[in-house]
């Protein structure tokens, strides 16, 4: 099972589609896509077609959040499904995105 | 390397050949310490059982659990998933054990053992950009309270033993350890009746998949659940890990696999003198 990765850039604003699977054998991929990011005001992830996400993965989104508070910009979710939705609110990804960008950490 | 029918042999004497070998031993070694720190002593609880077991889906794994038996005659029971798998995930498993086995001794309840285990290894999970999820509680034999908190970890099952029916314990928020610093783990309480037991796990039981790439999911799991409720604690892990070898049939592990398990004999045992901590 592979991950593949849509970029798309529309003035400031840039989204990554993730199709397949965001696990340990193929979060590096996504590495590249956020360190290439500046100069961009929004990040939408769109997740309509991830089929499964780990703990690495998550770990990946993570590393975007923390990133958006780095380079200031907004980052926003699209697509999510009940299962990955599930996943998120468990481990709390949600309430850290809205709390990095209020806090000094 | 060849065979002869009877033994591997190996080519001797390359330089590569003598680090495989040494990077084995000591991958052995580290597994070995991991199976002994994990599957150590389980503590004998007044007026119920506890058990634990952890299968990992490589050599060494980053799921966690741990039990520290408390000077007030309560138990603290704790489980946890680390981000990732082998030997990163290992050592950063240590690092959680180190960090609950010290946190259990000078807090007083789960909440603040997850609080202070976030103080204690945040700085260092943002710093390797990893994270742990816990959920920790603590029971009482003598109220039968069980009183737990949670950072981002899966809710453990509650199997009622009079009633035949299995519940998810009620919410209680909280982020996985790692994730933000300076956080407060509140706490809920459930009351455990004779017979009641609790399921912790890791998801990597849900996740288990077969060859059509189906999970195993928690509805399979409540199901195993209510039909050996009755067996004693071992008896249950074993049952649950037969229906995911059964259900997998040959199918790899791709995850650690952890469990733990509370099982209730008497809620409101009659315990006069406790000595702390026992081992």
């Amino acid at each position: 099972m592979e991950l593949t990765i849509q970029s798309k850039q529309t003035g400031s604003t840039k989204t990554l589609k993730l199709k397949g699977i965001l696990d340990i054998s193929t979060s590096s991929i996504i590495e590249p896509y956020l360190e290439e990011l500046d100069n961009v005001e929004r990040l939408i992830f769109d997740f309509s077609e991830l089929e499964f996400i780990d703990s690495t993965g998550i770990g990946s989104i993570m590393n975007a959040i923390y990133l958006s508070k780095e380079k200031n910009f907004k980052l926003i979710f699209n697509g999510v499904d009940e299962m990955t939705h599930q996943v998120f609110e468990t481990v709390g990804l949600y309430h850290i995105l809205e709390e990095i960008h209020k806090e000094d950490i | 390397m060849y065979f002869d029918n009877f033994t591997f042999h190996f080519d001797q004497g390359t330089p590569e050949n003598e680090l495989e070998k040494s990077l084995q031993r000591e991958i052995n070694l580290a597994r070995n310490i991991q199976t002994s720190l994990l599957n150590g002593k389980t503590p004998k609880v007044e007026g119920g059982q506890v058990s634990g077991n952890s299968l990992p889906a490589r050599l060494i794994g980053g799921d966690y659990y741990d039990f520290y038996p408390l000077v007030n005659g309560k138990i603290r029971i704790v489980i946890g998933d680390v981000m990732g798998k082998g030997i990163p995930a290992a050592m950063l498993m240590i690092l959680t054990r180190g960090a609950f086995r010290s946190a259990a001794e000078s807090t007083q309840g789960p909440g603040e053992t997850l609080t202070a285990m976030n103080q204690a290894i945040y700085e260092d999970l943002r710093t390797l950009k990893s994270f742990v999820t816990l959920f920790c509680a603590d029971w009482d034999p003598k109220s039968g309270t069980f009183t737990y908190a949670n950072a981002g970890h899966h809710l453990p099952l509650c199997i009622r033993g009079k009633s035949n029916t299995i519940e998810e314990l009620p919410k209680v928020k909280g982020i996985m350890v790692g994730g933000l610093p300076n956080q407060i783990y509140h706490e809920e309480s459930i009351q455990l009746e004779d017979l009641d037991m609790v399921f912790f796990y890791t998801d990597g039981i849900i996740e288990a998949q077969n060859k059509e790439g189906e999970l195993y999911q928690i509805t399979r799991l409540k199901e195993t659940l209510l039909q050996c409720k009755e067996k004693d604690v071992k008896e249950v892990e074993k049952a649950v890990i037969d229906t995911i070898n059964h259900f997998t049939s040959g199918v790899p592990q791709k995850d650690d696999i952890t469990m733990v398990l509370l099982k209730v004999f008497d809620s409101k045992a009659d315990i006069t003198s406790f000595n702390s901590p026992i081992f």
